[in-house]
């Protein structure tokens, strides 16, 4: 019997995690982790190991075949590009305290698409060979040039055959057509909300008359679109975290149920003055103790509130194809499925690629909408976008669920080739999984509740996870 | 029931395919030029006698109407006394019936294995070809790849000549080697292949399928279909005796089946062996469905989609119900009593003709 490597990890009170790399994970003993290193497994282990997947008798056979597809549905990369994030404008009419996208002042001149940006985006867009589109307006504000919204989404409604336009919008001023606009069906608003009132204001809004704007706004555009198409990201300072029954009554009495805890971006205005890893350790522990929270009072309350990232977490540990967010997905290609056009027309794999470009720390861009893609420079970007082959990452058990992100790294440190346990990038994803596998091994009701739902399945099955001695 | 056999009087008393026309149909048939030798046009009609002639001779059929059976191909049977509709124009639910012969014994079998096999292949063949477009042929028995050699070269002709044609076949899996990579892999997007399995142990499967060493031959066939990427639906009946074991059995299609189309679970149906044996082997899951939400909740997890056949919706919890789609073929399916005025009747693919009202399914209510 041949045995596929195994790497693991201890997770405490004598336990360890073992997965392979297909994913395929267990949690075992100190006994069994020497029983496996010295070659010396009983017939119960390997009998164990055989109906786990983690085996095969001979190349081709049933197990190895099992394996090899589960293997290869987690690498699989998204090739087609049909996601498209446009900044028409840069142009801001806020100042937030943590502001990513080096933002222009909004009565700043020549920073918004000309007529002639505009033209090579409708042209790059349309010769697009996806037969579903879906735009994202990021800026600045989007909504300063909603005459520029207008044009993209009338040519991309004829152009394809299903399209679909998410406006990142800080909801501070919308005027009566752009209420129109958002009304759409096709038409969906991506928003800021920091916590509670008091947090939003001291970030972002900064007096209680644009406070009172945005909340105005936002119920509003809740109130007559539904909750199903607003959603509100809170972006964290971890110095000062609003209290975390405040950030969910903020949410729940909007009938918001999925919220995506952001840690303050290492980028534009809030990289200044500040070690990259601050707060990491702080930032680990608050986020365990929300998902606890959410445990707690999901099963009190009988209904569902999730925390996105740590669903894609669990999703990513339990099955191959979680792959919608882009910041967690292996291999990472750049400029494969989603793309940025900046508002001089510049491409970028990513916001955060953009924003590193623009301070001039590093060129990431990948071309220009004017000439198409820079395919040399993908290529060479995303040979550094896989954790496969990764010095560190061979031996972490949570490789096959875990991402990589290499504008992070060169965001925080300047360089890509850090030993992978010092980036902030693994260490708050190695923080994750622990929690997701100590709650996957947890035996209590509540947990059972929370992660089945989380995990899109109606309750909770025995046999899901395994144990061995 | 719908029939799918008629009386008839053949001018020939040698077996023929007919497609039977109606005049509108007949009238478009030489407009588009796409008339075949086996195309006959309705020349009489006499109360429910309807008469067709076609090049290949002249059939009577007895006790249906031209629109009933307009586009539906037939056989006339040997003797000229019967005629068989191979393909009914109008229904998703056409199946060639391969063989009755068949090396395994299934402990519910609703269609008991004979001996005697007659060969139609060149009938079916034909069929297919006058079938509607898009439609997909099943390909039953019996064990319809004991007679392979004959069976995937047809299916390859057809396929070549029918673009929009596809077949779901239900087959044992016994019989492919090593040989059959190519024909499989040729076919792998038209052809979904229906393979049973009830237990992830083979003592248990293997005294199901009432044949020694079957389990360990699937485990050497299903790699090859893995390989040729041909599209598997893997079918479990559920039944007292493997209704337990299901979790393990979900556990091990995950790891090892992770390339499956769709896991489908199923209900038992009460005919041949499946009535026999019924008080044995029925579980009943409207009192008990634990262990089937935990093999679905665990192939969800994983990414496998699995569906419930069979099963009429309101005897799956509500969270579930989405996973149990009509699946009764049309001409074996009946609702009871309870099921005027249900709601979701419409969707619900019903019971069987068969089914046991007696002994049946104890919590049953419309929903």
């Amino acid at each position: 019997m041949n045995i596929w490597p195994l790497r693991f990890r201890d997770l405490g009170c004598g336990s360890l995690l073992f997965a392979d790399d297909a994913g395929g994970f267990f949690k075992g003993t100190e006994d069994f982790l020497h029983r496996y290193a010295f070659d010396a497994l009983t017939d119960e282990d390997q009998a164990f190991l055989h109906e786990g997947g983690h085996t095969f008798q001979r190349e081709l056979d049933l197990s190895y075949l099992g394996f090899a597809y589960r293997w290869c549905a987690r690498q699989a990369p998204r090739r087609q590009l049909g996601y498209v994030i446009l900044v028409p404008t840069l142009r801001c009419n806020l100042t937030c305290s943590y502001c990513q996208v080096s933002r222009a002042p909004e009565g700043a001149r020549g920073f918004d698409w000309t007529e002639d940006t505009l033209d090579a985006v409708l042209a790059f867009i349309g010769g697009l060979a996806a037969p579903e589109i879906k735009i994202e307006f990021q800026g600045g504000e989007p909504l300063l040039r909603l005459d520029l919204l207008e044009r993209v989404r009338d040519f991309c409604r004829q152009r394809f055959g299903k399209a679909e336009f998410v406006v990142c919008t800080n909801l501070q001023a919308v005027s009566a057509e752009a209420w129109d606009y958002l009304a759409a069906p096709d038409t969906f608003i991506s928003t800021s909300l920091d916590g509670d009132a008091v947090t939003h204001q001291r970030q972002r809004t900064r007096s209680t008359e644009l406070t009172n704007a945005f909340f105005g706004n936002l119920d509003r555009a809740i109130e007559q679109f539904g909750s199903s198409k607003v959603s509100a990201l809170p972006t964290i300072d971890i110095e000062r975290p609003p209290a975390v029954d405040e950030i969910i009554s903020s949410f729940v009495d909007r009938g918001l149920r999925s919220i995506y805890l952001r840690p303050i971006n290492h980028q534009g205005f809030a990289r200044r003055g500040r070690d990259p890893d601050v707060g990491l350790d702080r930032w680990n522990a608050w986020h365990a103790a929300f998902i606890e929270h959410l445990i707690e009072r999901n099963f009190r309350t009988g209904t569902i509130l999730e925390e996105y990232y740590f669903s894609q977490c669990l999703k990513r540990v339990l099955r191959a194809g979680a792959d919608e967010h882009v910041d967690l997905r292996n291999p990472n290609f750049f400029a494969s499925d989603y793309l940025v056009i900046d508002h001089d027309g510049v491409l970028y794999p990513t916001d955060e690629a953009r924003m590193q470009s623009r301070i001039g720390r590093i060129d990431l861009s990948v071309g220009h909408v004017h000439h198409g893609i820079d395919t040399e420079k993908v290529a060479t970007l995303n040979a550094a976008s896989c954790n496969n082959f990764d010095p560190d990452c061979i031996h972490c058990p949570y490789q096959p669920f875990c991402g990589s992100d290499l504008v992070d790294d060169i965001s925080r440190y300047g360089r890509i080739d850090l030993p992978k346990q010092a980036t902030w990038f693994c260490r708050r994803h190695t923080s994750l999984f622990d929690k997701v596998f100590e709650l996957l091994y947890r035996r209590d009701e509540a947990t059972r509740f929370s992660l089945s739902r989380w995990a899109d399945l109606e309750s909770w099955p025995e046999h899901l996870v395994r144990e061995h001695q | 029931m719908i029939p799918l056999r008629f009386a008839a009087r053949s001018s020939q008393p040698e077996p023929f395919v007919m497609r039977l026309n109606a005049e509108v149909r007949a009238y478009e048939l030489d407009r588009t030029g796409l008339r075949t030798e086996f195309d006959g046009d309705l020349v009489e009609v006499a109360g429910q006698r309807l008469t067709y002639a076609s090049p290949r001779g002249t059939l009577v059929i007895d006790g249906t109407t031209a629109e009933e059976v307009d586009g539906d191909v037939v056989l006339a049977l040997p003797g000229g006394r019967a005629a068989q509709r191979l393909i009914r124009a109008t229904s998703p639910h056409n199946t060639f019936l391969i063989t009755e012969r068949c090396d395994q014994l299934c402990l519910m079998c609703s269609q008991p294995p004979k001996h005697h096999h007659a060969d139609l292949l060149p009938f079916f063949e034909a069929a297919a070809l006058l079938a509607p477009a898009g439609t997909t042929i099943g390909i039953s028995g019996g064990e319809p790849l004991l007679y392979k050699a004959a069976l995937l070269p047809m299916m390859q002709r057809v396929l070549t000549h029918r673009p929009d044609l596809g077949f779901h076949v239900l087959s044992n899996a016994q019989h492919i080697d090593e040989d059959d990579l190519d024909p499989l892999a040729g076919m792998r997007d038209r052809v979904l292949w229906g393979i049973p399995l009830y237990a992830a142990d083979a003592a248990t499967h293997d005294r199901i399928v009432g044949k020694s060493g079957a389990f360990l031959q699937l485990m050497e066939t299903l790699p090859i279909f893995a390989r040729a990427g041909a599209s598997i639906e893997l079918r479990t009946v559920i039944m007292r005796e493997n209704a337990a074991l299901l979790a393990r059995l979900a556990s091990f299609v995950i790891m090892h089946l992770p390339f499956i189309n769709r896991w489908a679970l199923m209900q038992l149906e009460s005919i041949g062996f499946g009535r026999q044996n019924w008080d044995r082997l029925f579980f009943d899951h409207s009192t008990e469905f634990t262990p089937i939400a935990d093999a679905l909740n665990i192939a969800k997890a994983r990414n496998v989609e699995a569906v419930l056949f069979n099963f009429p919706r309101c005897t799956v919890p509500q969270p579930y119900r989405d996973r149990a789609p009509s699946t009764i073929s049309d001409w074996k399916r009946r609702y009871l009593g309870e099921c005027s005025g249900c709601q979701e009747r419409d969707i619900c693919g019903g019971f069987f003709e068969w089914y046991p009202e007696d002994r049946g399914f104890q919590r049953l209510a419309r929903i």
